[in-house]
């Protein structure tokens, strides 16, 4: 994503500054003396590489060895092996939301930042409480947050006689009123003047819904199933079902050739997500068509978001727990949304990025519209099992809907249950 | 009492010896055990030791991160036996073992009777066959996943340009199955050829001769000379296709990458269904008698594979001289 603001660079430049003038208070280069090499594990497309360097001109004597692994699900069973393995961990390990209530049940792998000066009150109550765990130990420091809008073909819709701006396509969904009901009826507006599939795959607008309910996979215990009898997530299947006709058939993830062959028009999009819709262009794109629009239909929801963890078994652990918690800092968390998207989670790093415009996304004034998107988020309580049933229940079943296999929304209905009863969830 | 006395018997001509003598006796007995020991250690620490270890947590409800949990017994073999995902990754994996393993060994013995053919720069041949097999199974994984791409792959490009639909090559079973089964083949069948051409050089020149002199076709020599003579390598390769075959994993995760065996799990192998028990759920028991339930499997399939082909080739055996089996013992030592 090109940055239009010059505040993206001031952002940058003053973090950097910050933290020489941070270190520079200790004598010398190295107030330790020696050398010391950290190492950290990310996923996807998170913007925090270019911060490294940074890092790393601030602290001399520190080198930072980082590995990113292509997806949340490569890191999940990464870092599962480790811990199993009691070793091998880097010493700051990128944590998902997906997989982070199984990691909070053996959180004594990780240090608790509260030893390292982790402050509550700089973060979102909710994002810093996922990152607590039952004793109180804070074993995740946030990162970004997934407040989700419309990531929409401006040029498309606009093709086919629909409003193309972003005003007028939020308005046209209901604006802050948007149900899905009203979303897909202009899809199947869209898909009926323009011949073209409306989405690419149904699975995040499952997922969206899902995140938007009081109560998701588990009921507020985290504990106990919410899934049988479920009479919203019944009927959401049904309308998914019903609606699968503008559906371009296309799996879930890696879409970008058919993204760049106009076989979509809107993608629903945490903060996360913008970095991954611009990274299926060269760098530098603008005018692809593609708009990011102030709205998401059943209303505001988070979808994901990391945290850095730091390893029990590192051996620099207070040189780690400083980088982590640096990089969890506002600046780096603005220098972060700048490059690829993720929205901050501290209300100070919001504020950073209040003015922030992507180029990429047709000047779309990304900073305040992930704030407006941010209001009322309310964080879902996430059970042991919840990026298993995601996955392995109803992933399956949207992929059988979305090519054509299911076509009854009791049929989609029976199917996930089938499959919650296979993998013997309880 | 009684080894007391032999043990005396036999130390008293011993204490006659000077310490070099008994040395070098004990060098003699010793050593051949301490120079094959390497290999048994490792054994021991690498294969035994985990093999047996497996037993252990498959009796237990294990949790991957939590560690060791309840004695259960069998438990997770009956839940495992039970579970309709194991059985999907069973056939999944019969399936594709069977699209790979009969087609390669087909293909592995025309090419090698032709290697067998007397042609010009032979070794050039023999090297070309094998180079798939120097590629690492990753990048041939990658590059295949990119071929069977139903979104612009170039098997889609041909298909579009004779006006038919694209396949679904990573959603529906069977071309996902024939998908992996092809980097499976592209990897092994040079690999195989060399096997089975090398058993083929060893079988003596003046039988064809006289064959041939007897009025018998290049096919008939084929059937009734090659095929029986190399029957042990035959039995050889075909054991050592089926283990691998049983455990194929590396193509079907890299396929998807997304998915453990495809987004239905319509390719989910029962090494991955095991993967996936062991990392993604978490569920080491389970996964442990996974583990034990395919071995299991590798070796009833083998003893199958074992005795039919030696009902195969043994009536023509019979008929024509004994195979060679110093050839194909030398092959064996030569794999390790």
């Amino acid at each position: 994503m090109r940055i239009s603001r010059p505040i993206a660079a001031t952002a940058i430049a003053s973090a950097a500054a910050l933290s020489l003038v941070l270190t520079g208070c200790t004598t010398g280069p190295s107030s330790e003396g020696e050398d010391i090499t950290l190492t950290i594990t990310t996923f996807g497309t998170m913007g925090i590489d270019a911060n490294y360097e940074a890092y790393e001109a601030a602290n001399p004597g520190v080198t930072i060895e980082a590995t990113n692994l292509e997806s949340g699900g490569a890191a999940r069973d990464d870092a599962y092996a480790k811990i199993a393995a009691g070793t091998g961990l880097s010493d700051v390990v990128a944590i998902e939301e997906g997989w982070l209530s199984t990691i909070r049940e053996v959180s004594d792998a990780f240090v608790d930042l509260r030893d390292y000066g982790i402050e509550e009150s700089d973060w979102l109550g909710w994002k810093y409480a996922q990152g607590t765990d039952a004793d109180g130990r804070v074993f995740g420091a946030g990162l970004d947050i997934g407040p989700q809008g419309l990531c929409f073909r401006g040029d498309l819709l606009q093709a086919a006689g629909l409003p193309g701006d972003r005003a007028g396509f939020a308005e046209a969904l209901g604006g802050e009123n948007a149900t899905w009901e009203s979303f897909f009826e202009f899809g199947q507006k869209y898909t009926a003047a323009s011949g073209k599939p409306f989405f690419h795959n149904p699975s995040f607008m499952w997922n969206s819904f899902v995140n938007q309910q009081d109560e998701g996979y588990y009921k507020k215990d985290g504990e106990t199933l919410n899934i049988e009898g479920n009479e919203a997530m019944k009927a959401q299947l049904d309308l998914i079902v019903q609606n699968a006709n503008i559906g371009a058939g296309l799996e879930a993830w890696n879409v970008g050739e058919q993204a760049k062959a106009d076989e979509f028009a809107v993608y629903v999009c945490p903060s996360w997500m913008l970095g991954v819709v611009s990274g299926y262009y060269d760098a530098g794109t603008t005018g692809s068509g593609w708009d990011f629009a102030d709205v998401l239909p059943g209303g505001a929801a988070n979808w994901g978001g990391a945290f850095l963890g730091v390893s029990e078994s590192s051996e620099n652990k207070e040189a780690a727990a400083k980088f982590a918690l640096w990089l969890a800092a506002p600046e780096q968390q603005a220098a972060s949304f700048e490059a690829a998207g993720p929205f901050p989670s501290r209300t100070a790093g919001q504020e950073l990025v209040a003015g922030t415009t992507s180029a990429f996304f047709n000047d779309a004034p990304i900073g305040e519209i992930f704030a407006n998107r941010a209001q009322g988020v309310v964080a879902q309580v996430k059970g042991p099992e919840d990026s298993n049933i995601q996955d392995n229940v109803f992933g399956p079943v949207l992929n059988s809907i979305s090519q054509g296999e299911i076509t009854s929304g009791d049929a989609a209905w029976e199917a996930a249950l089938t499959n919650l009863k296979n993998l013997g969830i309880e | 009492m009684g080894t007391t006395m032999s043990r005396l018997a036999t130390e008293r001509p011993g204490s006659t010896l000077t310490f070099r003598q008994k040395l070098s006796n004990l060098d003699f007995k010793a050593s051949p055990y301490l120079y094959i020991s390497p290999f048994f250690i490792l054994f021991g620490l690498l294969g035994l030791f985990p093999i047996i270890y497996t037993v252990n947590v498959s009796l237990y409800e294990w949790d991957l991160l939590k560690g060791q949990g309840d004695f259960i017994g069998i438990e997770n073999y009956v839940t495992t036996l039970t579970d309709p995902l194991f059985w999907n990754a069973f056939f999944n994996t019969i399936s594709i073992f069977l699209l790979s393993a009969v087609p390669q060994l087909i293909f592995a013995t025309i090419i090698a009777a032709l290697l067998d053919q007397a042609i010009r720069a032979s070794t050039f041949w023999r090297m070309s066959v094998l180079l798939p097999y120097i590629a690492a199974p990753v990048a041939v994984a990658v590059i295949f996943s990119q071929v069977f791409n139903q979104f612009g792959g170039p098997i889609t490009g041909v298909l579009e340009t004779l006006g038919l639909d694209p396949i679904r090559w990573g959603y529906d079973v069977l071309p996902s199955h024939i998908a992996i089964a092809s980097m499976v083949n592209w990897r092994w069948t040079g690999y195989n050829a060399l096997i089975l051409l090398a058993a083929m050089q060893a079988v003596p020149r003046d039988i064809y001769e006289s064959a041939a002199l007897d009025g018998a076709g290049r096919i008939r020599r084929f059937w009734s000379i090659t095929i029986p003579m190399i029957r042990p390598t035959m039995i050889f390769v075909i054991i050592t296709s089926t283990v691998g075959g049983l455990q194929i994993f590396t193509e079907p995760k890299l396929f998807d990458g997304q998915s453990n065996g495809g987004p239905n799990r319509q390719f989910q192998t029962i090494v991955l269904y095991l993967y996936e028990m062991a990392f993604p759920r978490r569920d080491f028991g389970r996964a442990a008698a996974t583990a034990w339930i395919l071995f299991l499997i590798i070796v009833l399939i083998g003893l199958i594979n074992y005795a039919l082909s030696r009902a195969i080739a043994s009536q023509d055996v019979r008929r024509t001289v004994r195979a060679p089996r110093d050839a194909a013992l030398d092959l064996k030592g030569a794999r390790r």
